[in-house]
């Protein structure tokens, strides 16, 4: 039930359903009235939260969901910026990483309870945008340096990757970055991610199912 | 407009609790952003949970009723 349409039609049913029941109560007395209302005043609420939940938190994960934020927008911008050497806008533009699902793919933790953590780091952004204080966005800051983790776990066991003439040329390399000793984000290395303070300098993409 | 019979009261009561957080849900799918996330989560799932134990806690208390007049 991913289509939000589909889901408001089931809302509207369950609505009607549970409305027999207050306004018309005594049809409880029956032993089927009590079955049936078991389902409608139990089992469909019940389900309709899991559903809508499942919903919500797919949606939490969609790259419009993250942009939504007025200070996120040059992040967003960033996504288009027209040169290879940004590593967020090459792996954007190339579907590297889902184009519907972008923020999500990187900056969530692909440890164990790793969706729930982005979830309360979200929590706390909201609070800070509504609340506190928003830093400007070419301020904002990782809470804790990238984990090469996020990385490899698309990455690791890529051609690509292990026989990539850089991370070949040294062979203490792969082992110092599959152990997270060596910043895939290195000086050197893939360092511009998004840089949002000289955005007004690049030359953005305008290819089809771009972000905001 | 409310049943005078008390289990048939609760399950009214359950069942405007619950049109409540159907409708809130309604609403926070219709929006968008972190805000209509945490309208669903705080205000549409809590009334849902509230709506559901006041329904079971009607069937318990009218099955420790009718024990209770049975004894």
């Amino acid at each position: 039930m991913e289509h939000p349409a589909v889901l408001l039609g089931f809302l509207g049913f369950s609505i009607l359903l549970i409305a027999v029941f207050v306004f018309r109560p005594g049809v409880t007395r029956s032993q089927g009235g009590k079955i049936v209302a078991f389902f409608v005043l139990f089992a469909l609420p019940l389900f309709c939260l899991g559903v809508g939940f499942s919903a919500e938190l797919d949606r939490s994960k969609s790259t419009q969901f993250c942009l939504s934020c007025h200070i996120m927008e040059p992040y967003g911008k960033s996504l288009r910026v027209d040169d290879p050497m940004h590593l967020a806008a090459a792996h954007f533009q190339n579907h590297r990483v889902p184009a519907d699902e972008a923020c999500y793919t990187c900056h969530t933790n692909y440890a164990m309870f790793g969706s729930v953590k982005a979830k309360l780091g979200g929590l706390r952004h909201i609070y800070v945008y509504y609340l506190g204080h928003p830093p400007k966005a070419e301020d904002i800051k990782l809470y804790e340096p990238f984990n090469n983790r996020e990385c490899l776990h698309c990455h690791a066991g890529a051609r690509s990757f292990e026989e990539g003439a850089v991370h070949a040329a040294d062979p203490s390399l792969l082992p110092a970055i599959k152990a997270n000793k060596v910043s895939c984000l290195s000086s050197g290395c893939h360092q511009t991610v998004h840089d949002v303070a000289t955005l007004g300098e690049q030359k953005l993409w305008q290819g089809a199912g771009n972000a905001q | 407009m409310l049943s005078e019979n008390i289990l048939e009261k609760r399950l009214q009561i359950a069942g405007i609790v619950l049109i409540l957080g159907l409708l809130a849900e309604g609403l926070c799918l219709l929006g968008r952003g972190p805000v209509a996330f945490l309208l669903f989560v705080g205000l549409a799932g809590l009334l849902l949970v509230v709506g559901i134990l006041i329904f079971l806690l009607a069937l318990v208390r009218a099955g420790h009723v009718k024990s209770q007049t049975t004894e």
